[in-house]
C-alpha cells in the first residue's frame, strides 16, 4: 500500500515536470518574446532592451533552472503585458469562479444522472431507459456553446428569467451550470446503467431479493455501491477536465473565471499568464487524478491487495 | 408382432423469442441525415449566385424565408446564411475529418507496432499516451496560440497529435490477440520481414474496429473543433465556419437569433447523424432489465 502511494506520487510529480517543460520549452520555442510584444516598428535596439529587462538575454538552460527554481518558490514569472501583475495573481483572482462553476456542474450532473440510473433499474423500464439516454445523447450532440447559446435566447432573452452574461448573483450560476451538467448526464447514465445491469445478475443480487428485500431496496442497498466503482474514475477525469476545460462555457456566459483571462492573455499574446494558468491547472488535474486513485482502495477492497 | 401405434395428442408450442429481434432503424436514418448534409454543403456552393462573402448593407439582418434572393436571411453585414453555412459546412466537415485520419494514422500505427514487437518499444509508448492523456488539449492549443497566433493549421496539427490514444489501444489489443497464431509466426519462420507480414496479414484485422472507432470520433472531433473555432483559436475570419458563425451571431441574439440557430442545428444534424450510424456497430440498449416486480 505505501509502495503504491510513493510510487503514484512519483508519477504525478513526473507528469508535472514534464508540463513544467513543455510550458518553458514553448514559451522559448519562438525565439525571443520581445519580438512578439513590440509594435512591428520596433528598432533592434528597443527589442534588445525588453529582452534583456525580461531577462531572456542569458542562456537558456540557466532560464530553465531559474525557471524551475522560481516556480519551487511559488513565482510563476510576471505578466509581459502588465509588469507589475504576477501572473500568478492574475490567475488566482478568477479561480474560485472556475472551481465554483465546475464543483457545482459535477456534482449535480453526477447525482442527476445516479437518480435516473436508480429509477430507471426501480421500475425495469426500458423505455424510461431509452428515455434518459436518447435524452442525453441528444443534448451531447449539441455543442455546449450552441446548448448555451439557446438556453440564453430562451430564458434570458425570451423570459427574462435569468441572467444572461457575467456573474450579478447566485441566479448567474443557473444556465451555466445547466449547460455542463446536462452535457455530462448521459457519460455516466450510460456507465451506471450497464454497471447496474452487470451487477443485477450476481448470486448476491438473488440471494437479496430470495431474503424478501425489495426491488428499491436491493437496487439502492445492494447494487449502487457496487456499481458506483466503475464510475470514479471516469467522474475523476471529468472532474479534472472541468477544472480547466470550462473555457468554451465562460466564453458563452462571459463568466469572469480562469479561461476568461487565458483568452484575453493569447489575443494579447501575454505567454507569462498563459503559461502560469496552464501550470495551475495541470496542478489540479494530476492532485484529482491521484485522489481519485487514492480513494479506490478506500472503498474497493479488492484493490487493496494489487 | 404388429406395431401398435399410439396416438399421442401432441400439443403444438409456438415458442416465441422474448424479445424480437429487429433491424434497428436508427442506423438508417443517421446515415440519410448525413448524406443529406453531405449533399447540401457540396452542392450549395456550386449553385449560381452563391456567394458567403459578398456583402450587402442595404439587405443585412435579413430573417429567414422573407427574401426570395436569401433564402435563410442575411447577417449583419448582409451577407447570405444559406451560402455561408453551406461553405462553412465544407470547411467544418473537411477540418474534422483531416483530424481523424491524423490520428487514425498515427493511432494504427503506433498501436500495431507496439502489440506487434511487444517489450521496450510498448512501454515507450505506454508512457507517451499517459502523459498526452493528462494534458488539457484546449489549455495546450490556447498556450501555442498564444505565442505563434491561431490558425487552422495550428488546430489540426495539436488535435491531430492528441486523440490517437484510442485507435492505438485498439489497434495493440487486436494485434496482441494475433500474436503467436500460425498465419503471423509461419512467414516469419520463412524468412518474410516483419513489415510484410504486419501489412499483409496484422493489418486487415486492424482496420475494422479502428474505423468503426473513428465513425464515432468523428462526432466528438467536430464538437470540439467547432468549440475551437466559436473561440477564435482555429480557421480565422472572413472564412465562415459553424462555429464561428455561432460567434458572429451571438451579439445579434436578441435581434435575429436564427444567425446562431441556423449553424448550430448544422451541427447537431451532423453530430447526431454519425451517433446514430454508428449505433450500427454498438449493442446499445441490448442489455435485458431485470423486471419491477408487481408483487
Amino acid at each position: 500500500m505505501i509502495r503504491y502511494l510513493v510510487r503514484r506520487l512519483l508519477q504525478g510529480v513526473l507528469t508535472l515536470f514534464c508540463v513544467v517543460t513543455i510550458a518553458f520549452v514553448l514559451g522559448r520555442a519562438s525565439g525571443k518574446p520581445a519580438a512578439l510584444l513590440l509594435t512591428e516598428g520596433a528598432t533592434a535596439q528597443q527589442i534588445d532592451e525588453l529582452n534583456g529587462r525580461l531577462g531572456f538575454n542569458r542562456p537558456l538552460g540557466e532560464q530553465y533552472l531559474d525557471y524551475l527554481g522560481g516556480l519551487l518558490r511559488g513565482d510563476f514569472g510576471v505578466s509581459y503585458r502588465n509588469p507589475s501583475a504576477p501572473a500568478i495573481t492574475l490567475i488566482a483572482e478568477r479561480l474560485p469562479a472556475t472551481i465554483s462553476l465546475a464543483l457545482i456542474s459535477f456534482a449535480i450532473g453526477l447525482t442527476v444522472a445516479i437518480g435516473a440510473a436508480i429509477l430507471i433499474h426501480i421500475t425495469g423500464s426500458t423505455r424510461l431507459r431509452a428515455t434518459f439516454v436518447w435524452g442525453g445523447s441528444l443534448r451531447q450532440a449539441m455543442p455546449d456553446f450552441f446548448f448555451g447559446v439557446v438556453l440564453v435566447l430562451i430564458l434570458s432573452v425570451g423570459l427574462h428569467a435569468l441572467p444572461s452574461l457575467g456573474f450579478t448573483g447566485p441566479l448567474s450560476y443557473v444556465l451555466p451550470v445547466i449547460t455542463i451538467a446536462t452535457g455530462q448526464f448521459v457519460l455516466y447514465v450510460r456507465l451506471l446503467d450497464s454497471a447496474l445491469s452487470e451487477q443485477s445478475t450476481q448470486d448476491y443480487v438473488v440471494t437479496a431479493y430470495a431474503r424478501g428485500k425489495s426491488q428499491a431496496a436491493v437496487v439502492v442497498g445492494e447494487m449502487l455501491p457496487n456499481a458506483l466503482l466503475p464510475i470514479l474514475t471516469m467522474a475523476g477525469m471529468n472532474l479534472a477536465g472541468l477544472l480547466g476545460g470550462t473555457v468554451i462555457v465562460e466564453t458563452v456566459f462571459a463568466w469572469p473565471g480562469v479561461g476568461q483571462v487565458l483568452m484575453q492573455a493569447v489575443s494579447t499574446r501575454d505567454f507569462a499568464v498563459v503559461q502560469a494558468g496552464l501550470l495551475v491547472v495541470a496542478i489540479m488535474f494530476v492532485v484529482v487524478n491521484l485522489a481519485v486513485d487514492l480513494l479506490y482502495p478506500v472503498l474497493d477492497p479488492r484493490v487493496r491487495l494489487a | 408382432m404388429t406395431e401398435q401405434l399410439i396416438d399421442i395428442p401432441v400439443e403444438t408450442v409456438v415458442v416465441r423469442p422474448r424479445r424480437r429481434v429487429r433491424k434497428s432503424v436508427l442506423p438508417i436514418i443517421g446515415g440519410t441525415l448525413l448524406l443529406c448534409m453531405l449533399l447540401f454543403v457540396i452542392i450549395v456552393p456550386l449553385l449560381p449566385g452563391v456567394d458567403p462573402l459578398a456583402q450587402d448593407l442595404s439587405h443585412a439582418n435579413l430573417p429567414p424565408f422573407t427574401d426570395s434572393a436569401h433564402l435563410l436571411g442575411t447577417d449583419s453585414l448582409g451577407r447570405d446564411t444559406l451560402s455561408r453555412i453551406a461553405q462553412g459546412g465544407r470547411t467544418t466537415i473537411a477540418i474534422t475529418l483531416a483530424i481523424v485520419v491524423i490520428n487514425v494514422i498515427i493511432g494504427a500505427t503506433i498501436g500495431l507496432l507496439a502489440g506487434f514487437f511487444g517489450g521496450w518499444i510498448d512501454r515507450l509508448i505506454g508512457l507517451v499516451s499517459d502523459a498526452i492523456l493528462s494534458l488539457p488539449v484546449v489549455l495546450l492549443l490556447i498556450a501555442i496560440s498564444a505565442i505563434v497566433g491561431p490558425s487552422a493549421t495550428l488546430m489540426v496539427v495539436v488535435l491531430g497529435c492528441t486523440f490517437w490514444m484510442g485507435y492505438a489501444r485498439v489497434a495493440r489489443a487486436v494485434t496482441l490477440s494475433l500474436r503467436g497464431r500460425d498465419f503471423i509466426v509461419a512467414p516469419q519462420i520463412l524468412g518474410a520481414s516483419a513489415s510484410w507480414t504486419i501489412r499483409r496479414h496484422v493489418l486487415p484485422h486492424v482496420v475494422p474496429p479502428v474505423l468503426i472507432l473513428a465513425v464515432t470520433d468523428v462526432g466528438v472531433v467536430m464538437l470540439l473543433q467547432a468549440g475551437l473555432d466559436f473561440l477564435g483559436l482555429g480557421v480565422q475570419p472572413p472564412a465562415p465556419t459553424w462555429g464561428g458563425l455561432i460567434l458572429q451571431g451571438q451579439p445579434v441574439l436578441s435581434t435575429n437569433p436564427w444567425q446562431s440557430i441556423l449553424p448550430g442545428l448544422s451541427i447537431f444534424i451532423l453530430v447526431a447523424g454519425t451517433q446514430l450510424l454508428s449505433q450500427r456497430f454498438t449493442a446499445e440498449g441490448s442489455i435485458p432489465l431485470r423486471r419491477a416486480r408487481t408483487a
